[in-house]
């Protein structure tokens, strides 16, 4: 295996057995012994990848394509029929949520269940039971039994057992559509700090704007072979538009055949309104029986509707107590937010705090070369990012570092003090830092400033994520990409006039 | 020749195989802990009583024989009840380790086709959680016999020893049935069958001194005869197992279980092909 490298697939093949009449029971098995033939199915035809270390990639594809058997193959639950694969790294696989659960314990002995089917010990779980149970926002009923929670509620707590663990490898199959948008974009978001962490993640999914958002490289899957294996951006603009041409196809296919059962089916009418006659007839008969069975319905709902009742009175206490911790969570929300905002007066609304405090921002803002508040720039405009700190700890050191994202998720540029100096600042008190951008070559677009002051572990003391949405502006649109580098065009070493076009 | 031969292949040749296979399945402890207590606790957690209907249930069949065998059938056995008893709830342990070990792959299929873990944590959960059932018994039986002219006698400390026997002989063969169930769903039925048959095979009701020698020497051939009759012994003969029911027992454990895991270990790389 190379350096570097944390998982590598070679050549692998898978088949399945597909039985043509198969018996599981006794019977079946000797009465059809000889019928009991099965065919091989080629679910994987040879495929090849190696995922480097801290690399993200998303399997994408078709159903039946074999990117499911592909994650299986990565977990060890089925074995290839060829080929070999290696991995380097503590895996884990978020395929089923919430296994082992059992609906008469209660949330926090479901935790630890859960986490041993894993392979996370019983200490590991209590080091992060508390970030596990505050990641579920289910602190209010985390010690009653699992059965007395709502289906969101569940997934919500196996999902978040799934993604607290430590792993070197996550292999993640189609799971993050849990809960409602909010819950979604907290494990977007947990997965990509993770990430950022330097995990290994390998997902399959039909939600390519995930895939691209998160991933690296996609790898499209077609017929059990890779068809295309590349930067995520590109293998999902291609991946669409074939499965759009090929979606319009199958459309004049099915409409075509419309058309054909259209006529058959007049054919058929004709038919049905002779046999019609008959029919009503007999329906008459019929009907004297209907009558005595409705009564006993009638019966039988009147039972059922006592039983409703009750049912949704149950059901009615529970989504009080759901909405209280609801307005919980939302209050402490807004403390969190109005925390950003407190610290910059420019604060973006999806700004983010994370940290584990002791050392804070007071203040953030961004400034044009006159010392002014601004968030509108010109490509070559000078940038301050002017920070106040407030620290508990004075004299421990610390380390600040900003970085700017696109706001399609591209993370531009980041710098750091320490890289700077090569030191950390001893902090004071209270204390004043800034960082002047003297050319802002980034292109027209819109970007954020993310601020974080870290430990010498890199572990963030204070994250401002998504802090101020700033936007960079130009009068026309030479160049694309990111950013912009000085150049010049030569052709026979002499300079090209800029002339219009004739 | 071919018991050498075996030994010689086990040991050589697969060694190092099963020694990863035993730290991998030790690594994942903490599941066969966490599934232990999920049964034993999951099980009665409705209840008003809770676990203290695992103590409760030994109690009431044991006074419910008591009854039955002092006042309206008086048996020829001495104290029959603790004879009895003393057997029956070994019994008890191994026939429910089997009867619903051997379903443990197939009701778990969710997990087995979704998640990575060495597939015997599962059987050994099933089998270890019965077994605390049985410990939980014998605190009855204990219980009982202080209170019976019988007592104990010092060869109780020879009881851990042939729990432990009996343990491996109970996993060896759940191991087996369990992957076999998932090839052939009808086993777990067999199985129950086979239970049925398997208890008159065993002298739990009757003394097997008291059977014609011949097929006293056959039922010798089931491994559950020596297992209960070291169990009499100890507690209802206050004599020592002799030296041979031991070595056979030491024998019938190891074997059992390498064969039982073997088999599950060549079965369980199709299970989630199967399920």
């Amino acid at each position: 295996m190379k350096p570097g490298n944390a998982i590598e697939v070679r050549n692998v093949k898978k088949y399945f057995k597909v039985y043509v009449d198969k018996g599981h029971m006794l019977r079946e098995r000797i009465v059809h012994f000889n019928r009991n033939r099965y065919e091989n199915r080629e679910v994987l035809k040879g495929i090849s990848f190696e995922v480097k270390k801290g690399e993200s990639v998303g399997l994408i594809g078709r159903n039946g394509c074999g990117k499911s058997t592909t994650l299986k193959l990565l977990t060890r639950i089925l074995r290839p029929n060829g080929g070999t694969i290696e991995m380097d790294g503590r895996v884990c696989s978020l395929i089923e949520l919430g296994a082992g659960f059992h609906p008469d314990m209660s949330g926090r002995e479901n935790i630890y269940i859960n986490a041993s089917i894993f392979g996370i010990k019983a200490k590991e779980v209590d080091e992060r039971i508390n970030d596990i149970i505050r990641f579920s926002e289910l602190e209010e009923f985390i010690d009653n039994p699992v059965r007395t929670y709502s289906s969101g509620m569940y997934m919500r707590l196996a999902f978040s057992v799934a993604i607290n663990v430590d792993a070197d490898i996550l292999l993640i199959d189609e799971i993050l559509a849990v809960g409602d948008n909010a819950f979604q974009t907290k494990c977007f978001n947990k997965l990509k700090s993770m990430k950022d962490q330097g995990t290994t993640i390998v997902i399959v999914s039909h939600a390519l704007g995930q895939v691209e958002k998160l991933c690296d490289r996609a790898i499209w899957i077609e017929d059990g072979l890779i068809r295309k294996d590349g930067p995520a951006r590109l293998v999902c603009k291609e991946y669409l538009d074939k499965m759009e041409s090929s979606r319009l196809e199958r459309a004049e296919l099915e409409y075509r055949m419309h058309l054909d059962e259209e006529k058959q089916r007049k054919a058929a009418e004709e038919e049905a309104r002779k046999r019609e006659k008959e029919e009503a007839e007999r329906r008459r008969k019929e009907n004297d029986r209907q009558k005595r069975e409705a009564e006993r319905r009638q019966k039988e709902e009147r039972r059922r509707n006592i039983e409703e009742k009750k049912r949704k009175e149950e059901e009615e206490r529970r989504k009080k107590q759901e909405e209280e911790a609801l307005q919980k969570r939302k209050e402490e929300e807004r403390r969190r937010n109005a925390s950003c905002r407190a610290v910059a007066v420019q604060c973006s609304p999806d700004a983010r705090r994370e940290g584990m405090g002791k050392i804070f921002f007071t203040e953030v803002k961004m400034l044009d070369h006159l010392g002014k508040e601004q968030t509108k720039y010109n490509i070559g405009d000078e940038m301050t990012v002017s920070m106040k700190y407030f620290s508990e700890i004075p004299g421990t050191s610390a380390n600040f570092v900003i970085g700017i994202n696109r706001n399609d998720w591209i993370y531009c540029y980041g710098t750091s003090l320490q890289h700077e100096g090569g030191n950390f600042l001893v902090t004071k008190k209270e204390g004043y830092i800034s960082v002047t951008i003297k050319k802002l070559n980034l292109l027209q677009g819109k970007y954020s400033l993310e601020v974080r002051i870290q430990n010498i572990e890199k572990i963030p003391y204070d994250y401002l994520i998504s802090l101020i949405d700033f936007e960079v502006r130009s009068d026309e649109k030479k160049e694309t990409g990111i950013l912009t580098m000085p150049y010049e065009w030569r052709t026979n070493d002499t300079q090209i006039k800029i002339g219009k076009i004739k | 020749m071919h018991v050498i031969l075996l030994c010689y292949y086990i040991c050589f040749e697969v060694k190092d195989k099963m020694i990863n296979r035993v730290k991998e399945i030790y690594e994942y402890r903490d599941m066969i802990y966490s599934l232990v207590k999920r049964e034993l606790r999951g099980r009665y957690q409705k209840s008003v009583l809770g676990m203290l209907w695992t103590l409760l249930n030994p109690f009431f069949q044991i006074l419910i024989y008591t009854f039955v065998f002092t006042v309206i059938f008086p048996s020829s056995i001495e104290n029959y009840y603790i004879y009895l008893m003393t057997g029956m709830i070994p019994w008890t342990f191994f026939s429910e380790a089997l009867g619903q070990g051997a379903g443990t792959i197939v009701s778990n299929a969710d997990m087995t086709k979704k998640i990575y873990f060495p597939r015997e944590v599962l059987t050994i959960a099933s089998v270890t959680a019965k077994f605390v059932n049985m410990l939980l018994a014998f605190v009855v039986i204990f219980v009982f016999l202080l209170t019976s002219p019988l007592k104990f006698s010092y060869h109780i400390l020879l009881l851990p020893l042939v729990m432990i026997f009996e343990y491996f002989i109970a996993l060896g063969f759940t191991l087996f049935f369990s992957a076999i169930t998932v090839y052939l769903r009808d086993m777990e039925y067999i199985v129950g069958v086979l239970l049925m048959a398997w208890i008159w095979a065993t002298p739990i009701m009757y003394d097997i001194s008291s059977l014609d020698p011949v097929i006293g020497h056959i039922l010798l051939l089931n491994p559950m005869t020596l297992v209960v009759s070291a169990y009499h012994n100890i507690l209802y003969y206050h004599c020592v197992p002799t030296l041979w029911t031991m070595t056979a027992l030491l024998l019938e454990g190891i074997v059992f279980a390498l064969i039982g895991w073997g088999i599950f270990v060549h079965l369980e790389g199709n299970f989630a092909e199967e399920l």
